[in-house]
């Protein structure tokens, strides 16, 4: 059932007065969604007596009477009632039965046996298909029975909907948001680059531009190598989203003295072994500045640092002939 | 300019990758960051670095050729890191300044 059907067409229909479910389901059901089917039936020449057991032991207050699957008239608890207050309950029943009694078809809308209903105040009617023939029986509690039914089904299709869109909307965002993460040693030199590598390599899977994927890449290897470099270890973290790239560094220590110093391009306080390498150019932040459309440093002597740069991605374009790297 | 000019030129050793590798330009640089701020994709670097980091910020940058001057080689892990990066390695006897001038008179710019 879409929802959307659900809500839009009773708006329209009740002049913007709010509509119940219920209400809805009056106009949405049919008499033969709500009927009791095959319902019990005697034959004319049954005698009054034959019927009441056959009320009392299927616990109904109405019999159809029917010859060849054609109704000839119904039987009703008060017309029981009757006949055992006048005496004449072992009469046959097409004496004394409600002939050619008002009959639904299987077809009619809740709403119009409802109304049938008020207007005849009859406990119960015979309910006919298009070719006559007795399908079944409905009263009022068939009715009410039928709304709460369809009610609960609807509730519980809502939830199943809703539980289906929330894992949905998960599973997608499992396939679009790729988190990589790892601890940064320090002194590691060796191991620098890991996180980057990988991290482009799936941006190249996607088809990000290389422009972009170079300017994340120098972010999150200037990132990495700062903590190895200047910190007693910590963590990188890169988020891959659809569109941009969240890479996080953060470190357990020292913490940057003079982070405007440190901004400055040249300015390092990387040991020997490090510069010795080719670190300690004194660009790491200003090359991560650069690169990065968002950037933003943390930092407190004693406690640590925590650098968390954005990047957004481009897609490459499509050229012919040019492939990209 | 392809590895094969270049071996030639500065009396070059292929460590690792293809004689056909094209260079076009030229990044001269010992600094990982500097290489990383200012070298273009697609030049030749030269460095007497011979750290396995060199592979990392080449392949970062899309570098397609390193050169190792001053007769420096790389260690066999790193020419592997680099064969699977794709980057062409050269090492040559020539100091920096000796092969980026040869170079510079050739005509790379």
């Amino acid at each position: 059932m879409d929802n959307t059907t659900l809500i839009r067409r009773p708006a329209g229909a009740a002049d913007g007065r709010k509509v119940t479910l219920a209400q809805l389901l009056v106009y949405e059901l049919r008499v033969r969604d709500a009927m009791r089917k095959d319902p019990v039936t005697a034959r004319p020449t049954d005698s009054l007596r034959t019927i009441q057991h056959l009320m009392k032991t299927h616990r109904i207050s109405g019999v159809p009477i029917t010859e060849n699957g054609k109704l000839l008239g119904i039987v009703s608890i008060e017309d029981i009632i009757n006949a055992l207050d006048k005496g004449h309950i072992n009469d046959p029943c097409e004496k004394w039965m409600t002939r050619d009694p008002v009959t639904l078809r299987d077809y009619y809308t809740l709403v119009r046996a409802v109304t049938e209903f008020d207007r005849h105040g009859f406990g119960r009617f015979p309910v006919l298909d298009a070719c006559e023939r007795l399908v079944g029986i409905i009263t009022r509690g068939d009715i009410s029975n039928a709304l709460v039914h369809h009610l609960e089904a609807r509730a519980e299709q809502a939830v199943a909907h809703e539980a289906a869109l929330v894992a949905e909307r998960q599973a997608q965002e499992q396939v679009h948001r790729v988190v990589l993460r790892a601890t940064i040693k320090s002194g590691d030199f060796d191991s620098a680059g890991k996180i980057s590598q990988q991290m482009r390599e799936i941006l190249r899977q996607r088809g990000i531009a290389p422009e972009s994927r170079r300017r994340a890449a120098i972010v999150a290897y200037e990132a990495e190598t700062n903590i190895i470099i200047h910190s007693v270890g910590g963590e990188l973290r890169v988020v891959i989203e659809p569109d941009r790239v969240l890479i996080d560094a953060i470190d357990s220590g020292p913490g940057i003295e003079n982070l405007d110093l440190a901004m400055q391009e040249g300015w390092s306080t990387a040991g020997p072994l490090a510069r010795q390498l080719g670190f300690g150019a004194g660009m790491g932040l200003p090359n991560i500045k650069k690169c990065a459309d968002r950037f933003e440093v943390r930092t407190e002597l004693g406690i640590g640092t925590h650098l968390h740069a954005e990047i957004q991605m481009k897609k490459a374009e499509l050229n012919p002939g040019q492939t990209t790297p | 300019m392809t590895t094969q000019d270049i071996i030639r030129l500065l009396r070059a050793e292929l460590l690792t990758g293809s004689a056909d590798t094209e260079v076009c330009g030229c990044y001269v640089g010992d600094l990982l960051s500097d290489v990383l701020a200012s070298a273009k994709p697609d030049v030749l670097w030269i460095t007497i670095q011979v750290h396995r980091n060199v592979v990392s910020v080449a392949s970062m940058k899309d570098i397609s050729t390193v050169l190792i001057t001053c007769g420096r080689k790389l260690d066999t892990q790193t020419i592997a890191e680099a064969r699977q990066a794709g980057v062409t390695v050269l090492s040559t006897p020539l100091t920096t300044y000796e092969a980026a001038g040869k170079l510079w008179e050739t005509g790379l710019r």
